[in-house]
């Protein structure tokens, strides 16, 4: 069974290399403030040249070698990675026919994935990268206790042509959401149906653990035997086998919660199943950073601009990135769900208001770019600006975090995709 | 005639309650705020300026070396700061839409009927509502708190001061408000529900009715009145009627109508039913304004817009553009800059024109959309909106450029009254946020911002 979700998983894999073999087109970028996020002095003027998709080399100073076209910045960054967002799969109209992450039919659709959902050309994909947005780990939404797959995809600008999401897929499959507190007790419950409450939230997702671990027990028992005996192998469950992924470590869990004590909970529900984890959203993490520093979780935080329109939202800090960080939690940003204007919240403006307050400017700049990168487990491609990363690179006309500042261009896989 | 009475009594009971409130603090209170740079927004930015303040109102403002700060005056050393006047929120529903954001707490739309011209928001807003103090921590000393865009006629809105225990205490003594109304999608909620309206068709000419209804309301009246004067002692006293005596006030130029609508045609459509019964009106969000910025200059129509941070979340607001304050500012529209709290965050609203600055707009233009152009919206650009003699000595103190990512609002203060202080912690909690920040009834005390003791 693991071999199966292997296979399909490679095979996107091949898919994407297939897709990185691009027009050959030579740029290079001149910074006057280059923040590469790699190793070295950040803010120095440099230039980072691009070939064929991929940063070939970064100098400090200097100017365009001949045979490259040049693109000049006051500011440039590596392209923006955001942690967690329902961008590309929850739609601009906010219509039934657009809204595609939350299948509010099952309380555990753990074999759902956000890439069947994926839409390349859903226009609020589109917008954030204008604001240097490249990459998304794009997941399903709040309401499922056991919510699905997330997928971490490359992003497309007003300037590109038509990928596929098989092309656009750094990870077609890079987590298992778990949701707790409000929304799944009040969608199900406003049906009467489980849960109603966050006890039961709480229990339909260890009920499901436990499941898993007893399938993957059947499994490898099975995997182990000598025959192989085909009458008895164990019925495929693709719902338990995605559960199993998390349980093996394949891929991470991801808890959302926004109020303390259900960080808490998914805290207790991850150290008893031995989950490799994160926590997401959130929202009352001030309360608990040391607890949350303790457990080995990282946090995806954010957005802290929301519309604090329910009670797990109302005490939204917009210092809880930096009390986390400073607490020595490993910190991204992230602008997961609105359920209505504005439909999407921007990673850049998020950590701009992370920036002013406490973060400081290198610190939210880490968290969007190479934190974020590492945190995904996608640091060999995306998050610096480093000789044979994928050359997402964004281009701005002052402090990136300043509000009147642009982003004059945005490069993905070193094409532009959008240019101011 | 009796709608003339009962505006008098209205008038002459609201500023009973405003003295009352006025008294608490000393009217010969003087404060001077000193080395700012002073952006008085009806003339160039000051600097090293002076800003004096006397029983709530503004009595000098100018550079140090022309402005003399009077002896005993407390003051206010704001130097390498920025001054500027209170910020006016056109369109807010701090206090209507309250905290905890529970359906306890939901009062802005009265869901029972398309139209509820009788409605006033002061029977709703709380005083004690936290949002309140976020619109603080944002710079807001005024706002238009309103009923909700789900009616077609929405009700009465109130414009106040964020100062105050009492709803009486905020109201602005001699306002009566504005009347909400809305187009779109929104009204078309009754559709859901098998009622009118269900198409944009129904939503105009539910106005239309309710409209001419109130002319012929008004037409009776007159009448009446003038038989009275012409001392007919049999003339017969029409019954009255409260949603269409506030109607009568919009046909008579008292309340403005403050109109929700974002997509262009809609703006067009309540543009034509106010020229049909030649009311004043002024369009909020305009999502689509720029589409007919032309059109909206030419006849004179301002617009406040709603800034957020991406399109969409409604079919009407997917045309939503980062440059479409900039398009209406070139146009020559006047334009204001709304929260639409709960939509955006009060603690954000300088943010918003920041934007609009990104997006093409002026900072001059940005300023003036903050304040004084808000004020004019309201009518109350003769008492607020500038930093000028003889109006109410409402302005915040800035760390920095209005429009820097990094500059926070340091004091708020309402006629002479400090209302917000960035160094207090527990003033502080609003403008970060935080546990408790939220609650009616804070139960913690606070040392940073986020963290609780």
């Amino acid at each position: 069974m693991k071999r199966s979700v292997l296979r399909s998983v490679l095979f996107a894999c091949l898919i994407v290399a297939a897709s990185h073999i691009v027009v050959a087109q030579k740029i290079a970028i001149v910074a006057d403030k280059l923040y590469t996020m790699g190793s070295g002095a950040q803010g120095q003027p440099g230039v980072v040249l691009i070939d064929n998709g991929k940063i070939t080399a970064v100098h400090s100073g200097g100017s365009a070698p001949a045979g490259y076209t040049a693109m000049h910045a006051v500011y440039v960054t590596p392209g923006l990675i955001d942690a967690k967002t329902t961008a590309g799969i929850s739609g601009a109209y906010n219509i039934p026919a657009d809204q595609d992450e939350d299948e509010r039919t099952d309380p555990n659709t753990a074999d759902v994935r956000a890439m069947d959902s994926f839409n390349p050309r859903e226009m609020l994909l589109q917008y954030v990268n204008t604001y240097g947005t490249t990459t998304v780990q794009a997941a399903p939404g709040i309401t499922n206790p056991i919510a699905g797959q997330a997928g971490i995809f490359k992003t497309v600008g007003p300037k590109t042509v038509g990928p596929t999401v098989d092309q656009l897929a750094v990870k077609p499959v890079s987590a298992i959401v778990f949701n707790l507190g409000e929304s799944p007790k009040t969608v199900y419950g406003g049906e009467h149906k489980a849960p109603t409450t966050r006890m039961m939230t709480a229990a339909i997702i260890r009920k499901a653990l436990l499941e898993a671990q007893a399938y993957q027990k059947k499994w490898s028992e099975w995997n182990a035997s000598e025959k192989k005996d085909p009458s008895k192998q164990p019925a495929k469950d693709l719902k338990l086998e995605a559960i199993a992924m998390a349980l093996s470590g394949q891929i991470p869990a991801i808890f959302n919660a926004y109020r303390a004590d259900d960080i808490d909970t998914a805290i207790r529900l991850a150290q008893e199943f031995k989950l490799k984890f994160m926590l997401s959203s959130v929202t009352e993490g001030y309360l608990e950073a040391p607890l949350i520093k303790q457990s080995g979780a990282a946090a995806l935080v954010g957005p802290t601009l929301t519309r604090p329109g329910s009670l797990e939202t109302e005490n939204v800090s917009i210092e809880d990135a930096a009390i986390l960080l400073q607490a020595g939690v490993p910190v991204a940003l992230m602008t997961g769900f609105e359920g209505y204007v504005p439909k999407n919240r921007v990673l850049l403006l998020e950590a701009a208001i992370a920036a002013a307050n406490g973060m400081g400017f290198e610190g939210a700049l880490r968290a969007c770019t190479i934190e974020s990168a590492k945190l995904l487990g996608i640091a060999d491609r995306v998050g610096s600006l480093e000789v044979g990363k994928d050359a997402d690179v964004v281009l701005y006309d002052g402090d990136p975090f300043e509000y009147m500042s642009h982003v004059t261009a945005v490069l993905v896989n070193g094409k532009v995709s959008y240019q101011r | 005639m009796s709608i003339v009475i009962v505006a008098i009594f209205l008038n002459i009971a609201l500023g009973c309650f405003a003295q009352g409130a006025s008294s608490t603090a000393p009217s010969d209170k003087v404060v001077a705020v000193r080395g700012a740079k002073i952006y008085p927004i009806s003339g160039p930015p000051i600097d090293n300026g002076v800003l004096v303040i006397r029983g709530g109102k503004i009595e000098a403002v100018g550079a140090v070396s022309s402005v003399s700060i009077p002896a005993g005056a407390e003051v206010i050393d704001a130097t390498g700061k920025v001054v500027m006047p209170g910020i006016v929120d056109t369109h807010s529903h701090i206090g209507i839409i309250g905290n905890p954001p529970i359906a306890a707490n939901q009062d802005a739309n009265e869901s029972s009927g398309p139209l509820q011209p009788q409605l006033r928001a002061i029977d709703a807003i709380n005083p004690a509502a936290p949002g309140i103090r976020v619109a603080l921590s944002g710079g807001i000393t005024t706002a238009n708190i309103m009923p909700g865009s789900g009616n077609v006629i929405g009700g009465q809105t109130a414009y106040v001061k964020l100062r105050g225990q009492t709803i009486e205490e905020m109201v602005i003594p001699g306002t009566i408000g504005g009347m909400k109304m809305a187009n779109g999608e929104n009204p078309k909620g009754y559709g859901r529900r098998n009622q009118a309206p269900m198409t944009r068709m129904e939503t105009a000419a539910l106005a239309r009715r309710e409209y001419t209804k109130a002319e012929e309301y008004k037409r009776k009246w007159d009448d009446y009145n003038k038989a009275v004067a012409a001392g007919n002692k049999d003339a017969k006293q029409p019954e009255r009627d409260l949603g269409m005596e506030a109607l009568v006030q919009v046909l008579e130029g008292k309340r403005i109508v403050q109109h929700h609508s974002h997509r262009a045609d809609d703006i067009m459509t309540l543009i034509r039913i106010s020229d049909e019964f030649h009311y004043r009106v002024v369009v909020h969000h305009g999502s689509e304004a720029y589409q007919i910025a032309n059109e909206l200059a030419k006849r004179k129509i301002p617009v406040t817009l709603t800034i957020v941070d991406s399109p969409g979340g409604k079919e009407e607001t997917v045309d939503l553009r980062d440059d479409g304050a900039a398009i209406l500012e070139r146009a020559g529209v006047k334009i204001a800059i709304n929260t639409d709290d709960p939509i955006n965050n009060s603690r954000f609203i300088i943010r918003e024109a920041a934007l609009a600055v990104r997006g093409g707009m002026t900072e001059d233009g940005a300023l003036r959309a903050l304040t004084i152009n808000a004020a004019d919206m309201l009518d109350l650009g003769n008492r607020v909106g500038s930093l000028e003699p003889g109006k109410d000595g409402d302005f915040i103190i800035l760390s920095g450029p209005p429009f820097s990512v990094y500059t926070k609002v340091l004091e708020t203060w309402i006629e002479g009254q400090k209302v917000f202080d960035r160094s207090n912690p527990a003033d502080l909690h609003y403008a970060t946020g935080g546990y408790d920040a939220a609650d009616r009834y804070p139960k913690v005390n606070f040392t940073a911002a986020g963290g609780a003791q």
